[in-house]
């Protein structure tokens, strides 16, 4: 059992969010959450307790006693470890031999493989994971990922484990399992920090709460305390309203945008159909690996489909590139904004006209001001609030966010694939672009969202069609679309309460009647 | 508040290449006090035996064949390429000029420079394609196609010239050695040549639609992609492009030396990289400018002429080079990380008032 203590600790930093004379205490063998916006500071702070970076004024106490690290290391022999957001071993390396790096049990000078993968079977065994330790790192899910991390920091003997937004790339049984495993760490003593901002999870597993805000002590206070809606508050400082993104109802007699007739690509989905009016926005529910993300990108003419026909504004379509998508008026907001959706190294303001800056030009000479003009515009619109000039890198994730909604508001599309995107967003600037995405709906675009999260797939979705293996498990009404009929759906449990006669195919039919 | 952003962006902009202007200015000056003086036998004045214009044209004459090139490769390093065959296709295109030139016989001046000029931008274009073509179609790192190219488009010059000097006519060396009105042993074609072709290449880069596209796919192939960018298509341009500096600067080369043989330009594919990535351009791609590349390129020059003027033991010039290319990266590195420093403290408080204040109720932070 450890406690510790934060004490007046400042961070500087080129281009990103600084903590300014944080202090607060995390009481031994408790589960700690510490939350805020995007940018609040809560990543930063993680990682100085866990050694990655150094504070420049301030100090960490562990069980009351300064203690100083120069790197993770340092760290994990004081007994702290952290569990990150993303891959943090080297990828192609074996589980085994990234569990045992830092110091590799050898035999005449040689890697003892079969040391090192009984000394890894040990160590994932102990937080009950059953990995084979013989597997390339990269081969395995994130959720297995971060369940080596885990296994690495128990294995270390650490008595405190930072958790950075463990369930931000999960799916909600590898979700639960991994609650399960932390309820278990905390039973044996270990001390929990728990970095995040979603409430569900918080309030499952935390007993305590700190809040940061613009890299400031906003609030520490019991969980029991602090209900949804003042963990906002504090969080943002001010209320929202959550009807905001509420999308009207459509007309019946709306424009069919974007219809797909038995969409199939092998591996990935299989004999998806579904239409989209104009001003309606249609939900895509299902679980990681149920095939959404790849049906969007087919959509977008990043990987063919192999059999089906998709058909915009009534005609058929053959979308073979993204420039043949853009050029049908469709818009997509892939996934991962930083690896597909930004050019980082590039002005903030370049990006957002990245498809369309041949609009600003005559035989391929650009017109600064024409494309400054334009730009503004944009950034007026969606409230990005940063300097066009800025790199892209430097804005926060929610103005990066809007910079990839804006290349698709200044082609002018029409259909608008979202693919979960809020991910990762602060909740002033979620709130945002959930109240963007409705305007759009509502001047006639037709738009397919992609979420995670439930709650806001329900509230931003006039349908939802739930995916599940590759294939339509049913398509519900935003009135037959609760939490609990989409997650059926998209687990198949309750199918097998309905009985046998309900086979899938059928079950699709009467839901979507 | 648009304009002073404006400002500080172009403000930024000169102060990357500043740096490099100050070390050329400080090298120069270093040099002119230690070079000494002799008489000109010509004039019979005493000149500085740096800071004369016989030296500095002489200078610009050599760095001119690297900063063209180095141009091309700043577009393709800026897209996320390299191009590793500039050289050979330098010998190329110039052995190829001089055997069609010889081929052709003897032809009124003006109608050999045209055709030497067209011979040497059709080779050098065909092997900046066949690059991009293999690039593209096989899908190898360009570091491997160029690295095979370089070899094959070598054997090719060695072959075609059976490794003989071929005489270019003089109408292309008087053209490459007019002296537009200056003194006599003054020859400014190269220099105002590296000149155009900077301009060019800046304008390119930052004026137009493909220049913007080159940034993007270098900075992020997959979001350019996403974005409805045709890679191939800039690719194809890139490439060209590099191909076509390394045969302007053959057809620079080949009409001022009177001739051009298969060993031309042996090794410049790495001055021209050096010049490139002195000059700022990031080997990941995203990151270059032309006229640092073409400053870049006189610093390496200038580096070799301070050896010379000095008198030093001519074996040191690897040495020279090479620590002072990973000087100026590094140094330019750091600056790179300074500035961002102080422009994120400037967003940032500039953003901080746009932030609500706490509530003043929200203050269970007592507890």
């Amino acid at each position: 059992m450890s406690s510790v203590s934060i004490v007046g600790v400042t961070k500087r930093f080129p281009g990103a969010a600084a903590l300014t004379d944080v202090s607060f205490e995390i009481r031994s063998g408790s589960c700690h959450a510490i939350c805020g916006e995007n940018g609040a500071g809560k990543s930063t702070l993680g990682r100085i307790i866990a050694g990655l970076i150094q504070p420049d004024a301030g100090a960490i106490h562990l069980d009351g006693a300064p203690v100083h690290f120069d790197s993770p290391r340092d760290a994990l022999a004081a007994g702290v470890a952290m569990v990150h957001q993303e891959l943090a071993f080297c990828p192609n390396l074996t589980v085994g031999e990234n569990l045992c790096l830092h110091a590799l049990p050898r035999r005449a000078g040689f890697v003892d493989r079969t040391a090192v993968a009984d000394q890894a079977r040990q160590a994932l065994e102990r937080v009950g994971a059953t990995i084979d330790p013989r597997r390339e790192m990269q081969s395995l899910s994130i959720a297995d990922q971060q369940l080596v991390q885990i296994a690495f920091g128990v294995a270390a003997g650490a008595r405190v484990i930072v958790f950075d937004e463990p369930t931000s790339s999960l799916g909600v049984s590898e979700s639960d399992a991994l609650f399960t495993l932390v309820e278990r760490l905390r039973e044996r003593g270990i001390t929990i920090l728990y970095i995040s901002h979603r409430m569900p999870e918080i309030h499952r597993l935390c007993d305590e709460i700190t809040v940061l805000r613009d890299g400031r002590h906003v609030a520490t206070s019991p969980a029991a305390a602090l209900d949804d809606a003042a963990l906002v508050r504090l969080m943002i400082g001010r209320a929202i309203d959550p009807e905001s993104a509420t999308p009207k109802p459509v007309p019946p007699a709306a424009e069919e945008r974007i219809r797909l007739e038995s969409l199939s690509r092998a591996g990935a989905f299989e004999d998806v159909s579904f239409s989209i009016r104009a001003g309606e926005v249609l939900g895509l529910a299902g679980l990681v690996g149920a095939g959404r993300s790849e049906i969007a990108q087919t959509l977008f003419g990043l990987a063919p489909a192999t059999s089906g026909r998709v058909l915009v504004r009534g005609r058929e379509a053959r979308i073979r590139s993204a420039q043949d998508a853009i050029a049908l008026g469709l818009g997509f907001v892939p996934e991962d904004r930083k690896l597909q959706g930004l050019v980082l190294c590039m002005p903030a303001g370049e990006n957002a006209t990245l498809p369309t800056v041949g609009r600003f030009a005559r035989w391929g000479w650009l017109s600064p001001s024409r494309e400054g003009r334009a730009i503004r515009g944009l950034f007026e619109r969606l409230g990005v609030r940063a300097s066009p000039y800025a790199q892209a890198s430097a804005l926060s994730g929610g103005n990066q966010q809007k910079l990839v909604m804006a290349k698709w508001l200044e082609s002018g599309s029409e259909v608008l694939i979202l693919d979960e995107p809020t991910r990762g967003v602060d909740v002033g600037a979620k709130a945002e672009l959930h109240a963007w995405i409705a305007e759009r709906a509502a001047s006639g675009c037709a738009v397919l969202v992609i979420s995670s999260e439930l709650p806001e797939l329900l509230s931003l979705s006039s349908r939802v069609v739930v995916l599940r293996g590759g294939r339509v498990a049913g398509e519900l009404s935003r009135d037959a679309a609760t939490q609990d009929a989409v997650l059926r759906l998209m687990t198949g449990v309750g199918e097998a309460a309905i009985g046998a006669r309900a086979a899938s195919p059928q079950y699709a039919e009467r839901a979507s009647h | 508040m648009q304009a002073s952003l404006r400002r500080l962006g172009g403000s930024l902009l000169k102060s990357q290449q500043l740096g490099l202007i100050v070390v050329l200015a400080i090298l120069g000056a270093l040099l002119a006090g230690a070079a000494g003086s002799h008489v000109n036998a010509l004039t019979g004045q005493r000149m500085n035996n740096f800071l004369n214009e016989y030296t500095l044209i002489q200078m610009a004459t050599d760095a001119s064949s690297f900063a063209i090139m180095g141009v091309g490769a700043t577009i393709v390093i800026v897209a996320g390429g390299i191009d590793l065959s500039v050289g050979a296709v330098y010998a190329l295109s110039g052995v190829g000029m001089a055997l069609a030139l010889r081929a052709a016989g003897p032809l009124p001046g003006w109608e050999s420079v045209a055709l030497g000029l067209g011979v040497c931008i059709g080779i050098s274009l065909a092997c900046g394609v066949l690059n991009a073509v293999m690039v593209i179609g096989l899908r190898v790192h360009p570091f491997i196609i160029t690295l095979g190219t370089m070899w094959i488009l070598r054997g090719l010059a060695f072959v075609v010239s059976h490794a003989e000097s071929i005489l270019v006519p003089t109408s292309l060396t008087n053209v490459a050695k007019a002296r537009l009105g200056l003194g006599a042993e003054l020859y400014p074609v190269p220099l105002l040549s590296m000149v155009a072709v900077m301009v060019l290449g800046q304008l390119y880069l930052s004026r137009t639609v493909a220049g913007r596209h080159v940034f993007a796919i270098g900075g992020n192939e997959q979001a350019a992609r996403y974005s409805g960018l045709s890679l191939d298509r800039i690719k194809l341009g890139v490439y060209a492009l590099s191909g076509l500096s390394a045969g302007i600067a053959a057809f620079l080369g080949a009409s001022f030396y009177g001739s051009a043989t298969s060993s031309d330009a042996n090794g410049y594919e790495l001055y021209v990289i050096a010049a490139a990535v002195v000059g700022g351009a990031s080997l990941l791609g995203g990151k270059g400018s032309a006229v640092s590349a073409t400053l870049g390129a006189i610093l390496i020059v200038t580096f070799r002429q301070a050896i010379r003027t000095l008198h030093w033991d001519q074996n040191y010039e690897w040495i020279i080079i090479g620590t002072a290319m990973i000087l100026a990266v590094v140094l330019d590195q750091s600056s790179t990380r300074l500035v961002a420093r102080r422009l994120a403290a400037r967003s940032r408080s500039s953003s901080s008032a746009a932030v609500p204040p706490p509530l003043p109720n929200a203050s269970p932070a007592d507890a």
